[in-house]
Order: C-alpha cells, then structure tokens, then sequence
C-alpha cells in the first residue's frame, strides 16, 4: 500500500471517528437536532445526485419522492401497523414506480423542458395529497397533514425519545449513499450517465441505452430519496403536504448539491452539511432582526457559489485534498475526491 | 455479385410536422463507398439520423441486409454494426481520448473485441495514441474528427455513416480525414458518406446520390455524377 492510500484510509477514518464522536460532546437535543438534520440534508442531495447530478438532468420535483417514500411508509403504521423499518422499503418501492411511470414519457424532454416537467409533476403531486382525505383502507390527512402514530421508545418501529439514534441513523444513510455514489460513478452505468450528460445525441449515436440509463439511475435516485423521506417523517413525526412535497423540499436538494458541487461523489455532501449549517446559523442569529432576513442571506449565499465558483465548494476542497495527498493540480488522480 | 447492405424504400422522416426526407429510396451495397451529396438544408443530416435511428420514420422502410430497423431504437441499430459519426464531431469534451473511444465500444458485440480494437484504431491513427490521456475538448479540430471515426470504429461498424467529416477543417486536413476514409474503405467497411465537399467526396466515392429538398433527384457512379452537367454547375462550380 503506498503513502497516497494510507493517507486516504487515514482521512476516512478521522472522518468517521469525529462523526460517530459528536454525541459525546453534544448533548442538547436541539443541536443534535440541527447536526442530524445538515446529515439528512446531505443525504437528500446526495440522493438527488445519484441521477440528476451524474446524468446531468435538472429534476424540480424530487419532493414527490419523499412524500411518496413518507406516505406510504406512516399509512402503512398508521392504519396496519406495519413496522416502518418494513414499511419503509414498500415506500421506496412506490417511489421507484412513480419514477418510472414519470421517466417514460419526460425522459425525451432535454434541459429546461424536462426541468419544467418536472416542476409541473412536483406540484401536481403536491396539490393531489393535499385534497386526498382517504385513500381506499388508508387515512390520508389531506391539507391537515398526517401525524405518525406515536409509540414512545419503540426501536422496533423506528420511534426514539433521545435524538441520539436518529443521528446515527442519519449518519448510517449518509455512509451508505456515499458508498453507493462511489460505486454507482465507477460502474458502467455511471461511465454512460456521464457521456449522456455530456452528449445526449452522440451516446445514443454510439449505442448506449440512453433511456434505460436514465430509467435506471432514476430508479435508484428515487428509492434512497424516499427513503429520506421516511427518515424525516419519523424524525419529525409530523407530514405536512406543504412540507414533504412542495418546492421547498425539491429545491433545497438542488440546491445543496449544486452548491456543493453536482455530479460529484462528495459534493453533494459539503453542499448539504456546510449550506444547511449555515442556514440554521444565520437563521439563529438572524431571524429575528427582521422578518426573512436570514432566508436573503441564504439567497446571497447561493447566488454567490454559483457566480463564482459553478462547479461547487468541492472544488475548492479538491486542491486542499491534492495538496495534502501530495499530488498535483492535475495529476492523474484528480477525480478521487469528486 | 453486388450483396445489398442497407436498402431505403420510400422513406419519410422529420421533425414532429416538417418533413425534410420526402419518399426517398436508395442503396448501399457491401464493400462501397457511397456519397450523398447535396446543399445544406437538403435533408442530408436528417436522412443519416433516421437511419442511425434518432429520428423515427413517418413511414417507408429501411432494410439492413435481411431485417427491417426503421423501428428499432439507436442502441439495437448499432448493435448490428451500422454506427453514425454525427456531424460536428460530438466527441465528449471532458472525457480522455481513451475514455472516448472506450465509450465507441459499449454494445456486447464490440465489447469482447475492446483490446483488438484499441490497438487496430491507435495503429491506424497515431495521433490519438500520444493524447491518449488528454481530454477531448483539448484536441485541434482535426484530431476531434480523428478521434469521433476511431471512436465509431470501436463499435466494429458493417457501414460507417459520417455526417460532413470535413465540416471547418483546413484544406490540408481534409485532405487527411478523406486519406483516412479511404483507408478505412480498403478494409472492406461499407461508408455512406454525407459531404458538402462535393469534389473531394466524389473522388473516393464508388457511387453517389445527389439529395434535393429530401428526395434524391440523381443517381450513378460516381464519374456520371461528377460529369453530369449539372452537378458541374450548381455544386462543382464549373
């Protein structure tokens, strides 16, 4: 094993000694909060990259995928008592569905016609949940929302008093979809999702798939998103339509990852962390000197990522991370962090 | 003796309402060189896409050897071995030269083959072996077109459609991508050749069909095309 591998080892492992550390020392339920919610925050984006970041494809409504991750999982412990833990994969599963039922006949749009697409899609969604009272067996809430049925300390159905699992849960999700990013770039499939983000045309000239691409890195994207949903029901033990599906939900993934730098592994990650911290920050500090004050900072903010640097704060970690590695600017492992 | 490769019957294909390609028939047979020539607008770009699949026909048939495609999406089209060198090069800007000729080879056939073929495109276009590790959008425009017909010869093509590979290149580099085309055609794969270089396209060329307002109002061997009076006068400029 060579310098620049054990270093890399090294990083990961301080890395996730310091994340798997953080409740020792923080103790107040809210920051623990606010930590597990930049951890999910993270997630989410990192979810959405899976297919919009890799391939390229601006989605506006990956909000439907949380709500129909969410909803379906609390319908089913609401009113079958089926275990989230169960239930949440019968949620990812729908939303799988219900990306594939979108992705047939969008997926022909390009650019801002597939961005407005979905935009239109994500609404529809929303507006449907909120004037659907019941659904067949299942209590739906409508526009009042839906609560999860409270259980108090049942690990078995995914509801904890202390906030301490829920972190770690987040943090197990966030792993895993880093892992998943990683594997899923270096795949084939990534290696066609990034010629078709590139070049539609000319992929589908040389022989790639370019809709069972999409078709299937959708898929993947909308199972780990509803599964963020489901995460985020049981955390807030609350479902506002609002919420779980509106624009505020399908444009915070976006921009998080863009922020952070879209279709990279890590990106995502920085963007959701740094960017959600802030907010959270500036909101404390902020929120009450005058009213959406903190929400125009978090705007400049973004605004001022984009303009200056389009491809993500991970590009400017990329240098420190050479640096320290001790390769060049360029050298020939320029894509290990991104 | 003269085996059909891909055979056109009738054809009509466009975008959405406009039709461009208006009952067009033709034919290539195995082992020729054939052109279509033609000015811009005439369809000749549309007429290459809808074979490759891109653009779906409106209706008519396209027949390769035995088995009717004019339904068959891109990807099942290129499998059988008819790959499209689309115009203006389309090489991907932020993938290696290696990686873009990786990504020529993706369909099962021409998989197996990678390695050979790696090595039969690097030896034929040695240029593409010294920027081997160098991104596509670094490459000069004639190392792009080199670069987008080795990465379609990656994909073992029975006919090898390019789309204007001269478009915006030097006279001396063109005349290097047609050395190259002809090349490729000594080696026995089919070319169906779309040029606005009538001149140059012609002379490689073993017959040729001349396109106007998506129908083909000429046909021969390249000579009787070249010497009909006038294609002399509205493309040769004689």
């Amino acid at each position: 094993m060579d310098i620049v591998q054990k270093k890399k080892i090294g990083l990961i492992v301080i890395i996730l000694a310091i994340a798997l550390s953080i409740p020792l020392f923080v103790t107040k339920p809210y920051y623990i909060h606010v930590i597990t919610m930049c951890l999910l925050w993270a997630y989410l984006a990192s979810s959405w990259n899976l297919f919009c970041g890799f391939a390229g494809q601006l989605s506006l409504g990956h909000g439907i995928f949380t709500a129909v991750g969410a909803y379906v999982t609390i319908m089913l412990f609401n009113d079958f008592n089926i275990s989230p833990w169960i239930g949440m994969f019968a949620g990812g599963a729908a939303a799988v569905l219900l990306s594939t039922l979108i992705g047939y006949p969008t997926f022909k749009l390009r650019g801002a016609y597939y961005a407005l697409a979905t935009v239109a899609i994500g609404s529809g969604v929303m507006v449907l949940i909120e004037n659907t009272m019941t659904l067949g067996p299942f209590h739906v809430g409508g526009a009042e929302g839906l609560i999860v049925r409270l259980m108090g300390n049942a690990p078995a159905y995914l509801q904890f008093m202390s906030k301490v699992p829920y972190y770690y849960l987040a943090l197990a999700m966030l792993v895993i979809v880093v892992v998943f990013s990683y594997w899923l770039k270096n795949s084939r499939l990534g290696f066609y999702l990034s010629a078709l983000k590139e070049d539609e045309d000319a992929a589908a000239a040389l022989g790639i798939n370019v809709r069972n691409a999409k078709l299937v890195a959708a898929a993947y994207s909308a199972f780990f998103t509803a599964i963020g949903g489901v995460f985020y029901a049981m955390l807030i033990r609350y479902l506002e339509p609002m919420a779980i599906a509106g624009p505020m939900m399908s444009n915070e993934m976006v921009f998080l990852a863009v922020v952070g730098g879209s279709g990279t592994v890590f990106g995502p990650v920085v963007g959701g962390i740094t960017l959600h911290a802030i907010s959270e920050v500036i909101q404390f500090y902020f929120s009450d000197m005058a009213q959406g004050l903190h929400l125009f900072i978090y705007g400049l903010i973004v605004v001022f990522v984009i303009m200056f640097k389009p491809q993500g704060i991970i590009d400017i970690l990329q240098k420190y991370y050479n640096r320290f590695l001790g390769i060049s600017d360029r050298g020939e492992d320029e894509s290990s962090v991104s | 003796m003269n085996m059909k490769l891909l055979s056109i019957k009738n054809l009509n294909s466009g975008y959405g309402d406009v039709k461009i390609i208006k009952n067009l028939s033709l034919e290539v047979n195995k082992g020729e060189v054939v052109s279509i020539v033609g000015a811009n607008g005439a369809g000749k770009t549309t007429l290459l896409k809808t074979i490759s699949g891109l653009i779906p026909a409106t209706s008519g048939e396209i027949w390769f050897e035995d088995q009717r495609i004019d339904n068959l999406p891109p990807h099942k089209i290129t499998e059988l071995g008819i790959i499209h060198v689309p115009e203006g090069r389309r090489v991907f800007p932020f993938f290696t030269v290696y990686e873009n000729l990786l990504i020529g080879s993706t369909m099962p056939r021409a998989q197996k083959e990678r390695k050979k073929n790696l090595e039969y495109v690097f030896n034929l276009l040695p240029r593409l072996a010294e920027r081997k590790n160098q991104v596509g959008s670094t490459l000069s425009g004639g190392e792009q077109q080199m670069l987008a017909i080795g990465r379609a010869l990656m994909g073992m093509p029975r006919i090898l459609m390019l789309d204007e590979p001269s478009l915006g290149l030097s006279p001396l580099l063109v005349q290097t991508i047609f050395e190259l085309i002809s090349t490729i055609a000594k080696e026995g794969i089919t070319v169906l050749l779309v040029e606005q270089n009538v001149r140059q396209a012609l002379k490689l060329s073993d017959r040729a069909y001349v396109l106007e307002n998506g129908s083909i109002s000429l046909e021969g061997t390249a000579e009787e095309i070249s010497n009909n009076p006038d294609v002399k006068k509205a493309y040769l400029g004689l």
